[in-house]
């Protein structure tokens, strides 16, 4: 009976993925620290290209030092996590500064043609294509007004999303449930599903007490959709078997709906959860550029009917960094939820 | 080594039938008819018959899952309606919950009826028991199917249930494994010798599980013959008595022994 418990040799998850890693020759090993050089390089030759490389025609170039701050700040932070990781014990960091340092030169490259292709050459014509300097000039003249629009969209996108999800759960576990429930709520999204959430702006426009709520309506609509359905059909296919365990071992019936059906709904909850995170960022957009009149949305169309297309890319990269962070975010955190699925381990 | 307690309990199956409707038209499918049979603590029933033959049916109506059509199953007099962790079951697949780890799985029944302080140390050595220790917090995704197997055991026998049914609990092993669960089985249920009944399509395990071995015959699901096996524990494979119980279940099985050396 005991056989399994002994662990007989007491590896570290580190120690056992080196040993089962092939032996890395000293020559690999000399590649790898030159891959992990890579960035500073591409980045050295980023500042050189804009130093000495001449701005096309009569380009004027204001306070040209914003961009190579920039630039150094990211040579300095890159620099910074992969010395700490040549000093640590644990190779993991090491090793994810090799498997990212590809990807932070090819960013730098990226940097480097933009620069090119606008500021050096207008290949992408002026004003709509703004080098990348004027547009860290834009979003650090307008940094207040920026980050006012930053917490407002925020603000809209926590409000929708956390509104949509906490009732698309509850309604999707009622209906997962109830026979009677599901009977008069399928129809709704049956009838509603399919239409872009976006649709209904105009009309709520119209109708809600104040543009806003309308707008967080609009954003929760759409993850409430999502939601509903995702946990729904999660609850409905359950294994019978985990129920007929759970009576077993002494469920009440609230024990059946919270220790078995909710944690054996989550995988498919997470799924609705992504589903309409990326659905709230649509309806958020839409919602800020035709609705509501603050956000980063509206920003992009107010600075575009003013041509000023620097703000406007600013308030774009913007945007995409929030949305970039909130999905990895949540991404993350189902992750860490679903550790118990196969293959999440490890 | 019978407990005084334990060999009080009377399971009584007083001439039960019962029916399914089936899906499609008015058909009804008789399963189960006329079982009367009366099992008492200590003693371990194994239950033989074809494939079909309504064997988890008539598990799955002791466990109060589903109710009788026609007759009563009573414990101690007591109807049996619904479920009770007093009738435990362990079920064919390991049914595991895969969100909790191995300790919260054994301890699960306990969280529920908000018993779990006092019983701590029994899960601790239920743990030890089962040679799972170390694997307390596992998930069970990363276990091999022997181990979640005894999980499941481990996870219904912490209760102590008066009967404990178990629903063909080793057919997913390999034939190894197997063989050492029918000892650790067997084992748990000398400790605390319980009425065990158990689902089994394997004849050999029968005999060498069983104190008694309920054959059951096919549409409608009967008892068949009930052989009661006679011979001490560990119980030896290859002995005569061994098989001779084994012939004579074949043949009431209607299977020939010609065949046999
Ligand atoms: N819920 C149900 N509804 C309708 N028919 C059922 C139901 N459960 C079982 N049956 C029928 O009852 C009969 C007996 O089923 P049961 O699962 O008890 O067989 P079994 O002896 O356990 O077979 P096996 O050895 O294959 O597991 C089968 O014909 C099956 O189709
Ligand atoms: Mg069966």
């Amino acid at each position: 009976m005991k056989e399994d418990t002994t662990t007989q040799n007491k590896l570290t998850f580190e120690q056992l993925l080196e040993k089962e890693q092939k032996e890395k020759t000293k020559k690999d090993k000399v590649l790898d620290f030159l891959v992990c050089c890579l960035p500073i390089l591409m980045g050295i030759i980023a500042i050189l290209e804009y130093l000495y490389v001449p701005n096309f025609g009569n380009f004027k170039n204001l306070s040209p030092n914003t961009y190579i701050t920039f630039i150094i700040i990211l040579i300095a932070a890159y620099t910074a996590v992969f010395v700490v990781s040549l000093f640590l014990k644990k190779k993991n960091l090491y090793n994810k500064v090799i498997s990212k340092a590809p990807i932070t030169a090819a960013i730098f490259a990226a940097f480097i043609t933009y620069d090119l292709l606008t500021l050096k050459s207008n290949k992408l014509l002026y004003p709509f294509f703004p080098w990348f300097n004027d547009i860290l000039n834009a979003m650090k003249g307008d940094a207040a007004f920026l980050w006012e629009c930053t917490l407002s969209t925020l603000k809209l996108l926590f409000y929708g999303y956390f509104f949509g999800a906490a009732i698309g759960f509850v309604t999707g576990i009622i209906c997962g449930y109830s026979k009677k429930a599901k009977y008069w709520i399928d129809p709704i999204i049956k009838l509603l599903g399919p239409i872009p959430t976006a649709t209904w702006i105009p009309l709520v426009m119209v109708i809600a007490s104040t543009l806003y709520k309308g707008c967080v309506f609009i954003v929760a609509l759409g993850v409430w959709f999502a939601v509903t359905t995702a946990t729904m059909t999660g609850i409905e296919s359950i294994e019978k078997s985990y129920f007929e365990a759970g009576q077993n071992l002494g469920c009440n019936t609230r024990q059946l709906v919270f220790r078995i059906a909710i944690p054996a709904a989550v995988p498919s909850i997470f799924q609705g959860l992504t589903q309409g995170m990326s659905s709230a960022c649509v309806s958020l957009m839409v919602a800020e550029m035709i609705g509501v009149e603050s956000g980063l949305g509206w920003y992009i169309v107010w600075a575009k009917a003013w041509a000023n297309y620097g703000k406007m890319y600013a308030s774009l990269i913007i945007i995409c960094i929030i949305f970039t962070v909130v999905t990895q975010a949540l991404a993350y955190i189902k992750r860490y939820v679903l550790r118990w699925q196969e293959g999440m381990v490890r | 080594m019978t407990n005084q307690e334990n060999a009080k309990i009377e399971l009584k199956l007083d001439h039960v039938y019962k029916s399914f409707a089936k899906k499609e038209g008015k058909e009804i499918l008789n399963v189960i008819e006329d079982i009367n049979e009366t099992f008492h603590g200590g003693e371990f029933v194994a239950i033989v018959g074809q494939s079909g033959c309504g064997k988890s049916t008539l598990l799955r109506m002791i466990a109060g899952f589903i109710p009788v059509t026609e007759g009563s199953i009573t414990v101690n007099g007591a109807k049996v309606i619904g479920t009770d962790p007093n009738r435990g079951m362990v079920f064919q697949k390991p049914t595991l919950f895969p969100w909790l780890t191995v300790q919260q799985n054994i301890e699960f029944t306990f969280k529920m009826r908000g018993i779990l302080k006092e019983n701590s140390e029994k899960v601790k050595d239920m743990l030890n028991l089962i040679g799972l220790y170390e694997f307390r917090n596992e998930f069970p995704s990363q276990l091999s199917g022997g181990m979640a197997q005894r999980v499941a055991l481990a996870r219904t026998i912490i209760n102590q249930p008066d009967i404990l049914l178990l629903d063909e609990p080793l057919s997913a092993l390999d034939a190894f494994t197997r063989m050492n669960m029918q000892d650790e089985v067997l084992g748990l249920w000398q400790m605390r010798p319980q009425l065990a009944i158990m689902v089994t399509h394997e004849i050999e395990e029968a005999i060498y599980m069983g104190t008694k071995v309920l054959v059951m015959d096919k549409n409608p699901g009967k008892v068949q013959k009930l052989i009661s096996i006679d011979m001490e524990y560990p119980r030896n494979r290859s002995s005569n008595k061994f098989v001779e119980y084994r012939n004579e279940i074949l043949e009431t099985l209607h299977f020939g022994v010609k065949e046999e050396a």
